[in-house]
């Protein structure tokens, strides 16, 4: 029955290399590979780089039943070319597939995220899409960019917010209330995650950095 | 920095394409600066080659408060800590920034160190710099939808912004498209005076009336 959908991962992170947006959204694509969807995994960066690419992703998005945008929080939003992508998908709109954004941040609260959510909900609202939820992980930095079947026990909830949603989107329905609390369940106490984020910001400074002091003003 | 006083500003000007009221706005924008004295660092982020933050930190852990990018990029965070007022011009995009605006904007991380405090209840990068700067932000959505739900987000936006940039002083208004000339340079007028600039001109007409949403 699923054999003929099509789920597109556009992953939203402009890192080159591997990246927790990947991470997240590659997890939820297997998941759903596994329940019979077809899938096609597409970086936002390489999407948007030409006429061509831009033309290749709105024909992609239109052969898809579902797309997910996977993406890291930006200055209180979606990076650039994530922007880039969507104003790509909504001039003219390319519609109709249902869209789930996934947005994950470095800071252990999932509120910095919430505008963001609003600004994809609106974007689907606009390019003709059906919205059908979005998920928020914060503290995302546990994540770093590792491949979350590695880290399930830490990332217990996070695993079990995306097989709810890959249960329910497979099935042609919205993410599920229980997945989205689930998903927004931090992995470790905030002060924790607080303490150990700056301790690894002063360790990667003395492997990396080329003298001053973290607190720099280069522009005073 | 007070009124009058000619400060710096600097525009990031978002625009994508020649959008009548997006025009009308920058030039009631940069007229009124002008007119109350300020020096206007008028940035057209579309004619500029700037790359997109690749999220290395390396602004944080190689060379604090400098961005790793040989272009535009890099000059964001100092252009923006030579200002006194940082204003934002974009077209509404989903309730947000535009892409043009958002690719000079990533790169602003450098003004912030990488440590995580806790501050009213939220965590919070501290500032890298003691001194801070007043926030203008302009944006049009089609006609009718100032209320609307994105010109909602867009405010709520702007708003988280100010949690992380601790501007002194901010403004946020949302034109219509369609506004007249009169209509666009009384509601910037309006704006500019939230933050503490008084552009020295007549507004054509009588009554000042808010305009903006």
């Amino acid at each position: 029955m699923n054999a003929s959908r099509k789920a597109l991962l556009l992953v939203g992170s402009p890192k080159p290399g591997d990246s927790t947006s990947g991470s997240l959204g590659g997890y939820l694509l297997e998941e759903l590979e596994k329940r019979g969807l077809a899938t096609e995994t597409i970086r936002v960066t390489k999407a948007v780089r030409t006429e061509e690419t831009m033309e290749e992703l709105r024909a992609a998005a239109a052969s898809a039943d579902l797309i997910v945008l996977s993406f890291p929080l930006y200055v209180d939003s979606l990076p650039a070319p994530a922007i880039r992508a969507l104003e790509v998908l909504a001039e003219p709109p390319v519609g109709p597939a249902a869209f789930v954004a996934i947005c994950q941040s470095g800071f252990p609260e999932v509120d910095h995220n919430e505008v963001a959510i609003e600004i994809c909900r609106n974007f689907a609202r606009d390019a003709g899409f059906e919205w059908a939820g979005g998920l928020v992980l914060a503290a995302g930095g546990m994540v770093g960019g590792q491949p979350l079947r590695k880290l399930q026990g830490m990332m217990r909830s996070a695993v079990k917010a995306l097989d709810l949603t890959a249960e329910e989107l497979a099935a042609g329905r919205p993410v599920p209330d229980e997945a989205v609390q689930l998903m927004a369940k931090p992995p470790i106490p905030r002060i924790g995650y607080r303490f150990m984020a700056n301790w690894g910001w002063r360790s990667m400074f003395r492997k990396q950095g080329r003298g001053g002091s973290l607190k720099d003003q280069p522009y005073a | 920095m007070n009124a009058n006083s000619g400060g710096a500003a600097l525009l990031l000007d978002g625009r994508r394409d020649d959008d009548p009221t997006l025009a009308l706005a920058h030039d009631a924008l940069v007229g009124g600066l002008d007119a109350g004295g300020w020096a206007v660092d008028d940035w057209a982020l579309r004619n500029d080659r700037i790359a997109w933050c690749a999220g290395c930190f390396k602004c944080w852990t190689e060379t604090p408060g400098v961005c790793a990018h040989h272009d535009g990029g890099r000059t964001v965070a100092e252009r923006w800590t030579h200002s006194d007022l940082v204003v934002f011009l974009t077209p509404v995009t989903f309730g947000g920034y535009s892409s043009e605006l958002k690719k000079a904007l990533d790169h602003v991380i450098p003004i912030l160190q990488p440590f995580m405090q806790k501050r009213r209840g939220e965590t919070r990068h501290p500032q890298r710099y003691a001194r801070r700067r007043d926030l203008l932000v302009v944006g049009t959505v089609s006609a009718g939808q100032a209320e609307g739900p994105e010109a909602g987000t867009f405010r709520r936006l702007v708003e988280r912004n100010t949690l992380n940039m601790q501007p002194p002083r901010w403004a946020v208004g949302v034109l219509e498209s369609g506004a007249g000339d009169w209509e666009v340079r009384v509601a910037v007028d309006a704006l500019l005076a939230k933050v503490g600039v008084e552009p020295a001109r007549d507004v054509v007409g009588a009554g000042r009336q808010e305009v903006v949403a």
